[in-house]
């Protein structure tokens, strides 16, 4: 039997014709409104081609028993007589995750009773049919190629009504992959810099040049070289090239930040070295904070940061981003970017349960109509990121009920794809601190969860390569939530039994980085390669190191516990395997089939490499020929506010939150939207993490790039200051516990006078961003309980004349904050409650719209950025800690993007209620204008209401501070503005005011 | 008086068996997680437990239509022991994707106590995408469901893609005449939703959210009551705190109206068990 053909079948399954196909409908409109080609009908139709041996009996049990829902479907192993003009099918490359068809080999080795061979799989695949008048092949293939199917990870097939053979069909698709290679390993010359660099670059190492001679000079030392000759080894291998290559990445070793930068100002001719900004700007000020906030359990070490929740639970966060996987292929990117970062709580310490995760996407305008042609319109590449943090996040059964979108045509070159998690475990397990694990010599290595394939090697620098039938297009992923979720419940209940000595995670650079860096804790590892498993035979030693495929664990377990460990796996259904030992030889040792491939000092990646340098010319906003525009004030102030409101940054994205799963685990207190329609925005959200626990965990995030148009510094200061406001809006307490999570997304920062003009003023920008994320956590005590950075953030697009064009992102920080919460009963949120309520501004309203939406709004940018001024700030925060600790607060909501016009109205959204406010109430520093008092995004700013009864009690609290009652709201749900000039400048019904934030998305669900 | 003993399904992609076992023990019964192998292997015994819960989740990813392999590897591995636990006049909860799952295995509807028939369906929503909100729900008093015992409307949250309750008209005719129609998607004001987007927000016939056997023993809803365990999982709660402190009253932290279902669970037990 063995040698025998394998005839395979293919299943077509549709849905009965008189039920509704909700995604062939979906499809239908998506092809009217992105391209104007209109359909009468799309139905779909699922293919399952069955690579396998099976009798016609075995055929029949799993389609009648698992493929078709009699009530429902309808199935064929013919193709099905759907009716077409066009039918377009779609499947998967060879070696893109096919999670579908691993889960139908599952079912079918149930049901059959019977285990597939190696060779058999089965493969999913969809056929779309189009019905339309006129619909022509060009409309067909756009549709495909556009909306369907994405070429890095998919291909496809077109047919029209006339050349469809209904015996035939679309054929036999069998996207195997064939590697028909011998793995060997290379030995690679190192006689000289330049033909090292030549082979780094022909591999695609990225060795850093001024790596080369300190990567050069290890080889060549007499004993080093004595000692590999005992092991069979003379030059570098290619697998320990590729080793040292990943561990001295910037995405691993974070060069950038740890660089030395020459930092220039240039108005005040004054040059500065700043060595390290790792260590000044995060390192320290964290390190000094721990000191003094006894809750910081764990920083700047571990996968994620490590707080306290309450004496028996500690809480985990860390946040990081997906973007150039993203921009290939959206759906891809973004779902193995969450359930890449779920992994990183779950190898924090011993491990933890996920409890949440939140997403913020930077992408170009969805309605982009301009020349530029980036690899997939924003449009596309945001339903794609939106799809796959959707299913990344629901199907991992962990809520996702935060998340901001900001559309700018700067991430037109590349977009942003942040995702955030948090996790919680016991504080102690096995009687041992939860936050601590170590390794001795002897502890197991084992790799848990998937198998190693050619994915993600090199990361999207393979995806220049040409496909060809059987070549894998692994390098753009798709990440498998389910395989995940399994191996998450499996690590938690092995964990809780004591099982796990050590754990991290397999993301980038695979095993290279997870056993190269845990081998650290021991100081030695030996593996034996060949023990890893594989999706398909074929791959290099070195690739199967370096492979990023993903839901990976690295585990330590000592000998004792290895059977238990196994069992527990078993039980779960969750592939573990020993693939080595850990030593404390002080040496990397890999070996395959007994030939070693890799011995290494350990230590030699401590051993003086070269930091990176920058020049770094900073240029104040006024001598780069910013200015206030010359600006007279409005008179149509409902039309502004509504046009402002309407605005793709400020409205409603109801549509994308709703897609989310963000009450699983039943955890939810404060929700991402809120009010009597509960259709607005929270400023927070806050979890009951701790299920017979009262306490809470409240977490906000904030991004405001715009701002970093005039000067990154405060851009950073006010997004700090805007997500520790938006904690303090739902009851969070601003002197107990507030942790911070920095990512920062940069565009490239060396300077290039081809290709990189202004990257030293960018390099200044990150030098001033550091700087003001060390001054703002110092003033608020923000220790940083985790961060990355993900630089060069820059495209090149090209036009319409056959030209090219650099486009760079915005220089962007997403600032995550979280705090715990004592009592969940006393939190608030920030609709207005009461008809007669007080409505209150707190702070002071500057003339600060430098950057603001107002300005965007005409096409400015201004001068005037915002400020944040802690020693004035802080008191008010501090007050507003104690009035909702007496529970004196109706509602309160910070004043963010868009200003105190915007965010009055969405109080009064909120509640569906009325509201009268008179501006010349509102406590202003040198404002005499309308406009700028509603405008102006002046940070440190709240609007609460109260009960009249409690205005003593309230107002006492805020004596002294710039507390003002501006206005109180009304049962007439009208929402009316007096002008400084108690004139009434605004006086319209509160939902035209919705009906106008809701208007640019109403249509999407 | 020994405790009601839950069982809850856990594993392959289930993710409501926390919450789920948490409402059960606030109900007063002893829940336990068990995981989907150690039922099959033999490790945990169905015969221990009075009460038998298919939770949330996305079992093996939903792949092939949600809870369809779940079901098939059940009916393969358990086929026999779940109908001896279902003749011993036992209980079988399914909640949303347990919903999903039971009417796969043809636990529901159970007509003529054919527990094996395939003859509803939970399909794609309406609106194409997953949907996470909170709806109103009437309970139909007519309906022998215990879990629904003395109720007539309540709140939940919904969180599913595929929660559109499909059949033929005679069987949905059926459904109604046997009274195996529990609950239904309805407005504010307690009238149905009769198909109104978002009231009835996956599209189902007859604004179905919830349906059971003839019996009343196996109950299956897409809304999770188990998400409504804590009084501040509900949307409104800090308005609903707001009146009560104007009306110098206080936001106690009371049982939910979601755990009730569960609360009916275990007394049902209870006093069978005396």
């Amino acid at each position: 039997m063995l040698n025998a053909i394998i005839m395979p079948n293919r299943l077509e399954i549709t849905l009965k014709s008189d039920l509704f196909d909700a995604e062939g409908e979906g499809i239908r409109q998506k092809a009217t409104h992105y391209f104007g080609i209109n359909l009468s009908q799309v139905r779909t139709i699922h293919v399952v081609t069955i690579d396998a041996r099976l009798s016609d009996d075995q055929l029949k049990k799993i389609q009648t028993e698992v493929f078709t829902n009699p009530v429902t479907q309808i199935s064929s192993f013919k193709p099905l007589p759907v009716e077409f003009d066009w039918t377009i099918w779609v499947g998967y490359r060879p070696g893109v995750k096919d999670n579908p068809g691993s889960t139908a080999v599952e079912a079918m080795e149930d049901i059959l009773g019977a285990k597939f061979g190696p060779n058999e799989a089965i493969y999913t695949s969809k056929r779309f049919c189009l019905k339309g008048n006129g619909l022509t092949a060009e409309d067909t293939d756009k549709i495909a190629g556009e909306l369907l199917a994405n070429d890095i990870i998919q291909q496809w097939k077109i047919f029209s009504k006339d050349d469809w053979d209904p015996e035939t069909g679309i054929g036999f698709i069998i996207p195997k992959v064939k590697l028909n290679h011998i793995p060997t390993v290379i030995t690679i010359p190192i006689d000289s810099d330049s033909t090292l660099k030549q082979i780094s670059d022909e591999r695609n190492l990225a060795l850093n040049p001024n790596d080369i001679p300190i990567i050069r000079k290890y080889f060549l030392e007499e004993n080093v070289q004595a000692t590999r000759a005992k092991v069979g080894l003379s030059d570098p291998t290619d697998i320990e090239l590729e080793y040292i290559s990943q561990a001295r990445s910037d995405h691993c070793n974070h060069n950038t930040f740890r660089g030395l930068f020459r930092y220039h100002d240039l108005a005040a001719d004054n040059l500065e070295l700043v060595d390290n900004l790792f260590k000044t700007c995060i390192e320290t000020p964290t390190l000094t904070l721990k000191e003094r906030k006894s809750w910081v359990v764990s920083v700047l070490w571990d996968n994620a940061g490590v707080g306290r929740f309450d004496q028996d639970h500690h809480y985990v966060i860390t946040g990081e981003t997906h973007n150039s996987p993203s921009n290939m292929e959206a759906y891809g990117g973004a779902i193995t970017g969450i359930v890449g970062i779920y992994r990183d709580p779950m190898g924090t310490g011993k491990g933890s349960k996920l409890i949440m995760g939140s997403y913020g996407y930077c992408v170009g305008h969805r309605d982009y109509k301009g020349n530029l042609k980036p690899r997939l319109h924003p449009r596309r590449l945001l339903d794609g990121v939106i799809e796959g943090v959707r299913d990344g996040g629901n199907k991992s059964g962990i809520p996702t009920p935060f998340g901001q979108v900001f559309f700018h045509h700067g991430y037109m070159g590349k977009c942003l794809v942040f995702v955030t998690a948090l996790g919680i475990m016991p504080a102690m397990v096995n009687d041992e601190p939860s936050d601590q694990k170590d390794i001795s010599p002897g502890d197991l290595v084992i790799m848990c969860g998937g198998r190693v394939g050619k994915d993600g090697i090199h990361g999207v620098t393979a995806a220049s390569e040409t496909f060809s039938e059987h070549t894998p297009a692994g390098h753009v992923q798709i990440g498998d939530p389910y395989t995940q979720k399994k191996m998450h419940d499996f690590l938690l209940e092995a964990r809780d039994e004591g099982l796990i000595a050590f754990i991290t995670d397999n993301g980038g650079g695979g095993l290279s980085s997870s056993v190269g860096e845990s081998a650290m804790f021991s100081n030695g590892c030996d593996i034996q390669l060949e023990k890893v498993p594989l999706k398909y035979e074929g791959l290099d030693q070195w690739e199967i190191w370096i492979s990023e495929s993903q839901e990976r664990m690295t585990v330590a377990v000592r000998p004792e516990d290895l059977k238990r460990f196994l069992e527990l796996s078993k039980k779960h259904a969750v592939e573990s395997t020993v693939i080595g030992t850990f030593t404390d030889t002080g040496k990397l040792h890999i070996s395959y089939n007994s030939k070693t491939c890799a011995y290494i000092d350990l230590d030699l990646l401590s051993s003086g490499f070269p930091q990176w340098e920058f020049d770094a010319h900073w240029q104040p906003p006024d001598k780069r020929g910013l200015f206030e525009p010359v600006l007279r004030k409005p008179v149509d102030y409902e039309t502004l506010l509504k046009d402002i409101l309407a605005r793709p940054n400020i409205c409603s994205k109801e549509w994308i939150t709703r897609q989310y799963d963000h009450e699983v685990q039943g955890t939810s207190v404060i929700k991402p939207l809120v009010g009597t329609g509960r259709d607005v925005n929270s400023d927070a959200v806050v979890l009951r993490p701790v299920l017979d626990s009262n306490k809470g965990l409240a977490f906000s995030q904030a991004l405001i790039p715009t701002y970093s148009l005039i000067d990154a510094y405060h851009m950073t200061s006010c997004t700090i200051d805007e997500a520790v406001r938006r904690l303090i809006a739902v009851g969070a307490n601003f002197e107990q516990h507030i942790g911070g999570v920095d990512n920062f997304c940069w565009p490239n920062i060396q300077y290039d006078l081809e290709n990189n003009p202004d990257g030293k003023f960018k390099a200044a920008q990150l030098v001033r961003s550091c700087r003001a994320l060390r001054d703002i956590c110092l003033a608020y005590e923000i220790p940083l309980l985790s961060g990355k950075d993900s630089m060069y953030v820059d495209g090149h697009l090209p036009g319409r004349y056959g030209e090219t064009h650099k486009v760079s992102a915005l220089e962007t920080l997403q600032f995550s904050a979280t705090s715990v919460i004592d009592d969940i009963t006393k939190c608030i949120t920030m609709d207005s409650k009461m008809p007669g309520d007080l409505v209150y501004v707190l702070g002071t309203t500057g003339n600060e719209l430098g950057g603001s939406e107002y300005y965007e709004h005409f096409g400015y940018t201004g001068l005037n950025v915002p400020r944040v001024m802690p020693e004035q700030f802080a008191p008010v925060y501090k007050a507003l800690g104690h009035a909702v600790g007496k529970e004196i607060l109706a509602s309160a909501h910070g004043i963010y993007r868009g200003g105190l016009g915007v965010h009055l109205a969405l109080t009064a959204m909120g509640g569906n209620l009325g509201m009268e406010v008179d501006l010349a109430n509102v406590t202003v520093d040198d404002v005499d204008r309308n406009d700028k008092i509603l405008f102006s995004e002046s940070a440190g700013r709240f609007i609460v209401s109260i009960d009249p009864k409690r205005k003593k009690i309230f107002e006492d609290i805020f004596k002294d501070l710039p507390c003002a009652c501006v206005g109180k709201i009304t049962g007439k749900p009208d929402f009316v503005v007096k002008g400084i000039d108690s004139k009434i400048i605004i006086s319209v019904p509160v939902d035209s005011l919705k009906t106008a934030w809701k208007e640019p998305f109403k249509d999407l669900c | 008086m020994s405790k009601v003993n839950a069982l809850v399904l856990a594993g392959y992609g289930l993710n409501c068996d926390h919450e789920t076992a948490y409402a059960f023990e606030l109900a007063g019964a002893k829940a336990t997680r068990v995981h989907i192998n150690s039922l099959i292997d033999g490790d945990v015994k169905l015969e221990d437990f009075q009460i038998m819960v298919f939770v949330g989740g996305f079992s093996w990813g939903d792949d092939h239509g949600a809870g369809v392999i779940q079901a098939v590897r059940l009916k393969t591995n358990l086929g026999e022991k779940l109908k001896e636990f279902i003749d011993n006049g036992k209980l079988v909860l399914g909640i949303c994707n347990g919903f999903q799952t039971l009417v796969n295995l043809g636990l529901l509807p159970g007509f003529n106590h054919d527990y094996s028939v395939r003859s509803v369906a939970l399909t794609f929503n309406d609106c194409g995408n997953f949907r996470d909100d909170w709806v109103n729900l009437k309970v139909n008093s007519a309906s022998p469901c215990i879990f629904t015992k003395d109720m007539d409307c309540l709140e939940l949250p919904i969180r599913h893609g595929e929660g559109k309750f499909y059949s033929d008209e005679s069987t949905i005719e059926h459904l109604v005449n046997s009274n195996q129609v529990v609950i239904q998607y309805s407005m504010p004001n307690g009238e149905l939703a009769n198909s109104a987007f978002p009231y009835n927000p996956n599209g189902s016939v007859l604004d179905i959210a919830g349906i059971c056997d003839p019996t009343g023993r196996i109950f299956g809803l897409m809304p999770h009551p188990e998400a409504y365990n804590h009084p501040t999982n509900h949307p409104d709660w800090t308005r609903q705190k707001e009146e009560l402190k104007r009306q110098g009253k206080v936001f106690e932290i009371s049982p939910t109206i979601g755990l009730r279902i569960f609360q009916n669970a275990v007394d049902f037990i209870s006093n069978s068990n005396r």
